[in-house]
This record gives structure tokens, C-alpha cells and sequence, in this order.
């Protein structure tokens, strides 16, 4: 019996995935998309240089919010709760995640993938990767930066934030990797994904979280919300209804949900991928 | 993946890994608001017994000097003749000559009062330690010597403990009980003095920008409150609480608690939030007292529950307004 030749050898599930990994990172670093990331990502970043700049001029006075001293540990917790957990990291899902496959068969290219003798879930999981690298990689150091910045300011503790800091990368890079695997499915199966995505994020989150009842738990920002180790800021109204009725589950269930929520989503991402036939406009 | 990728991918780890780094070595020796400063608090801190519960501090020489100092002082004048007579007796003058003051109550099983321990001051500043001790002498008091240190013991009185004091060095006297009197000097030459304890160390390290902090075990604090039942329950397990304030022309404080766990900081906060409310409903129609309820902040993350407050000079020149005019309503009903 004759072995199959390495050239018509067809490379398994991980390799196939590693591969696009690898030719994917590249190309989602250095696209237009990325000038989005790093305003979104400097941000913060360009807000801690310039509370810390104006805190060493005049130690004496305190930061103040609405009047109010804070400390910046404070200021780093609330940048937390409404840079990254309400704004940052569900923008960048919707935009990153929609695009895996979307902007592929937009550009025509997804032929090029589709005709590799891969899996074609693999291409999805990849490019799911390669997401979930490119902005865990930008935001975590952002986040670091921030950290150092901020909470000395007002006699702050290293020492004392520095577990919070901890629960603060874990809890936003899971909410990086289910964000990105839910509208991963959503890209790979809407075809105007990046509307729906939107309206998911800036619409029915927002909205459904103020309401008592279970209809919170479609949600991803419940789920991330019971990780977050900060106080809830008392930035609004809205905020405060949040915190009247919204119940927050414990770190167990989020944990647990989170990761059901992503390995389900990919999943489901992966098997539309497999399954349906994608027609190029011409 | 290009070089440029892989550039980036390195230094973003890089980052990454300093920064845990540079956490972590601040987490495991205890480094305090950068990984640059000092070990932290007052250097009478070495005086202090290990098992103190309760530890305030007050920068003396600044509170006085300070611009809301002599605004209350203007606004309701007070009689000097204590302060006076104090100042005769003792050759101290509150205002100038002492610096700062630091009290720890420490569990010693005497009763003073309703105190869940015993009190030793140690205040710093300038003392004319012979009138001093010429005082004491005239009020009955005996003077020893305890491993090469003058302690003049007072007379006990009414079952009470004597009061003793001592100079433990130049410029700082020491006062409480003949227990802890000795008890400082024998620190004096080394021991387990708080500086070890580093559950209080902790606290004490985050509160050294303030003109006033206390800090302390909170079941030192409601053990002698007589808080009914229903209410000592309803508390939230607080284990250590911490308390700091700046003044100057206006008064910024941070009261903070750490709680057994996580589930009891968030009940803690929900209390608090509760209140805030409340409070907020209550005072909607009051401008002067609803400004004061916005500088309000609660904070905290996992078992810490932080409140923090403000109030502007403005804001006090309201509080003052309205205490002179619920003095003027008063006067003539008396």
C-alpha cells in the first residue's frame, strides 16, 4: 500500500489553525483597522499621563470627580467600569469579531482560505485567535500602564491594587475572548453583522441590564460585570438603577458562563463556517 | 509572522511581564504608593506595643496653622484660659510646641473608661521637661528610673491606674500607663513593637499623606460602643477599618474597611449605598447640604470598602452660616 504523499497530506485541525493564526496576526496588526485600536487603547492611557502630569504640578490638590476628592485608585477603578468593561472591550469585539470572516468575504479573498486543503472551521478559529491575540496584547499593557499611572496618585498602594490588577487582566481578557467569539458567530452568519453587533452592544445591553428579571442574562455584560473587583462608579442615573435592581452574579457562575458562552459561540461560529455557502458579490 | 509582528508581539509581552513583575515584588514586600518610597509611618510607631488595636495620629503643628483652624476659631470664639493654664503648668503651648501627636490603644485587660484598652501618647515637639516633671511631683508623683530612663509615675487614684510619663528622646514625651510606660521603653532598645505587625502596617502605610488618620482592629471600636443587638448584626463583618483626613482650608477624608470577605464588602457597599440615597432624598431641598452629600464617593475593591469626602472651604462657610444662625434662633429661647 502506497503512504499519502506529504504533498497531498492534509494538515490537521491544530496546524491548520496555528497557520492561519500566524498569516492572520500580521494582517489584523497592520490594517486601517488597527489606527481604531490604538486611539481606542491610548485613551486611557493618554488620560493617566495627563492625571498624573497635572497631580505631580499640585500634589496637594486632589483629583476630583463632580466635585468630589477621589484617590486614584478610585479613578482607576472607574476607568475600568466605564472605559473598558462598558466601552472598550465590546467595541472591539463587535469590530474585530464581525470582521473574521465578514471582511473576507467582502474583499472576495475568502475563496483563497476555502480552497486550502483546511478545515474550514479552522480558518474561523485561526482568525478567532489572531483576535484575540492582537487585542490582548494591546489593551492588557494598556491596562498595566494605567495601573502604575493612576493608583500611586492620592497615596495610593501598588501593593494593596496589585491583586485587583490581576482579576482585572483575567477579567478583561475573558471578556475580550467572549465578545469576540459571540460576534465571530454573528459575523460568520448575519449578513450586515457589524449593525447588528452594534445594536447588540450600544442597544439591548445597556437596556436589558436596567431591567429586574432573567433577560439580563442574555447578555455578555452581566456575565463580565460579576468579575469586575471594583465598585460599580455612581457615574448616572443609570448606574444607580443598575445597582438598585441588577443583581450581580458571584465569580463562579460568571467564570463559568463566560467560558460556556465562548467555547459555545465558537463553536457555533465554526460549525456555520463549515456549513454555509458564501456567495461573492460581484 | 513578519518581524515587524513579532516586534511588537515581544515588546507588548515585555510589558506585560515588567509590570507583573514590578506588582509582585510590591505585593510580596509591602511597598506602599510607588516601589521608590520609604517604609511608612511615624517614626514613634517603634514605641507602640505589637497588639495594639487602635492607632491615630494627628499632625499637631499643621491642624492648628491650618486656614479652617482659624476660620472656626473666628467664627465661634472659644475661652484660651485652659489652653492658658496648660501652658503654665506644663510649659507647653499646644499651638507651637508640639508637632504631632500619636495614640495607640493597647488590649492591656486594665480598664480605663470605656476604652477597649489602654492609652500611651506620644507627642512630639518642645518640652521644658523639668517643669514638667516639677508638675507631676507637686500632683504626688514619683519619680524612677527604669533601664537608664527618668519615668515619673503618678499617684493612682479611685482604683485607676497611675498615669506615667517619660522623655523616650530628646523632644518626646511619652504618656499612659506605668505598663506601657515601661513596656515603650523596653521597645526602646528593640522588641516586636507594630511596625511588625503587618496587618496594622499595612493600614498605617496608605494613610501617611493625611494631617489626621486612625487605624485599627474594628471590634476594638464596637466591643465598647454598646451598639444594640439588631445593629452590631446588621454590621457587615468588618475585621480592620482605616480613616485619614487633609486638612486645610477645607477638610478631604477617606474612611476605609476591610471586611472578612468579598460577600460582606458588597452588602457593606450596598448599606452604605442605601444610605447615600436616603440621604440624598432627604436633603434634595437643602442646596448647601446636598453638595456636601454629592462629594460623598463610595469606592473599594474586593473585601475594601472606601467613602471618601470632601469639603471645599465654600462648602464649610455654608456648614459655619448655619450653625451661627441655629445659635442665633437658640439664644433667646435660653
Amino acid at each position: 500500500m502506497m503512504a499519502a504523499s506529504p504533498a497531498n497530506r492534509r494538515p490537521s485541525f491544530v496546524s491548520s489553525v496555528l497557520r492561519i493564526f500566524d498569516l492572520s496576526l500580521s494582517e489584523m496588526l497592520w490594517s486601517r483597522r488597527s489606527v481604531f485600536l490604538a486611539l481606542l487603547v491610548g485613551g486611557p492611557v493618554l488620560l493617566a499621563v495627563v492625571s498624573r502630569v497635572v497631580w505631580m504640578f499640585v500634589p496637594n490638590e486632589s483629583l476630583r470627580i463632580n466635585g468630589g476628592a477621589v484617590s486614584g485608585a478610585s479613578i482607576f477603578g472607574l476607568m475600568i467600569w466605564l472605559l473598558y468593561v462598558r466601552f472598550i472591550v465590546p467595541i472591539l469585539g463587535v469590530f474585530y469579531g464581525t470582521s473574521l470572516i465578514a471582511d473576507e468575504v467582502e474583499d472576495r479573498t475568502i475563496t483563497y482560505l476555502f480552497t486550502r486543503p483546511i478545515q474550514r472551521g479552522a480558518v474561523l478559529v485561526g482568525k478567532y485567535l489572531a483576535y484575540l491575540a492582537c487585542t490582548v496584547l494591546l489593551i492588557l499593557p494598556s491596562v498595566m500602564v494605567v495601573f502604575f499611572l493612576m493608583v500611586p496618585v492620592g497615596g495610593g498602594s501598588i501593593a494593596q491594587m496589585f491583586p485587583s490588577l490581576l482579576a482585572d487582566l483575567g477579567m478583561l481578557a475573558a471578556g475580550l475572548a467572549a465578545y469576540g467569539a459571540v460576534f465571530a458567530w454573528v459575523g460568520a452568519r448575519v449578513k450586515r453583522p457589524l449593525v447588528a453587533g452594534l445594536v447588540f452592544v450600544l442597544g439591548w445591553e445597556p437596556a436589558v441590564l436596567l431591567f429586574p428579571g432573567y433577560l439580563n442574562r442574555a447578555t455578555v455584560a452581566y456575565y463580565l460585570q460579576g468579575l469586575v473587583p471594583h465598585a460599580m462608579p455612581q457615574d448616572s442615573t443609570m448606574s444607580l438603577l443598575l445597582q438598585t435592581f441588577a443583581d450581580m452574579p458571584g465569580i463562579l457562575p460568571s467564570l463559568v458562563a463566560l467560558v460556556v458562552l465562548t467555547a459555545g459561540a465558537l463553536w457555533f461560529a465554526a460549525r456555520t463556517v463549515e456549513s454555509r455557502e458564501y456567495v461573492l458579490e460581484q | 509572522m513578519t518581524t515587524k509582528t513579532r516586534y511588537f508581539v515581544v515588546g507588548s509581552m515585555l510589558t506585560l511581564a515588567i509590570g507583573l513583575g514590578v506588582g509582585l515584588v510590591a505585593y510580596s514586600v509591602g511597598f506602599s504608593t510607588s516601589a521608590f518610597t520609604r517604609e511608612g509611618g511615624p517614626a514613634e510607631l517603634q514605641f507602640v506595643p505589637a497588639n495594639a488595636s487602635l492607632i491615630a495620629y494627628a499632625d499637631v503643628h499643621d491642624v492648628m496653622a491650618s486656614d479652617l483652624r482659624q476660620q472656626v476659631r473666628s467664627a465661634f470664639p472659644m475661652k484660651e484660659d485652659g489652653q492658658h493654664e496648660f501652658q503654665n503648668q506644663t510649659g507647653i503651648n499646644i499651638e507651637t510646641d508640639i508637632d504631632h501627636v500619636l495614640v495607640a490603644i493597647v488590649p492591656t485587660g486594665e480598664e480605663t473608661g470605656r476604652m477597649p484598652g489602654s492609652p500611651i501618647v506620644l507627642a512630639r515637639g518642645q518640652f521644658d521637661q523639668v517643669k514638667i516633671e516639677a508638675l507631676m511631683r507637686e500632683h504626688g508623683a514619683q519619680v524612677e528610673d527604669y533601664k537608664g530612663t527618668r519615668l515619673v509615675v503618678g499617684e493612682a487614684a479611685d482604683g485607676k491606674p497611675s498615669l506615667s510619663l517619660a522623655f523616650l528622646e530628646p523632644g518626646l514625651v511619652a504618656v499612659g500607663s506605668h505598663l506601657l510606660i515601661r513596656g515603650a521603653v523596653d521597645l526602646k532598645s528593640g522588641g516586636s513593637s507594630i511596625a511588625a505587625n503587618g496587618e496594622m502596617m499595612g493600614l498605617i502605610r496608605d494613610l501617611e499623606s493625611g494631617h489626621a488618620w486612625a487605624a485599627g482592629r474594628f471590634d476594638a471600636l464596637t466591643s465598647r460602643a454598646n451598639l444594640p443587638d439588631g445593629v452590631s448584626q446588621q454590621i457587615p463583618g468588618i475585621t480592620l477599618f482605616s480613616a485619614s483626613a487633609n486638612i486645610d482650608s477645607g477638610i478631604r477624608g477617606t474612611f476605609r474597611a476591610e471586611s472578612r470577605d468579598e460577600a460582606s464588602a458588597t452588602s457593606l457597599r450596598d448599606v452604605v449605598r442605601g444610605f447615600l440615597a436616603l440621604a440624598r432624598m432627604q436633603t434634595s431641598a437643602r442646596p448647601e447640604l446636598a453638595s456636601m452629600l454629592e462629594s460623598l464617593q463610595l469606592g473599594g475593591t474586593g473585601k475594601t470598602v472606601a467613602l471618601s469626602f470632601d469639603l471645599p472651604p465654600a462648602m464649610l462657610d455654608a456648614l459655619v452660616s448655619l450653625g451661627r444662625h441655629r445659635q442665633g434662633t437658640l439664644a433667646p429661647q435660653q
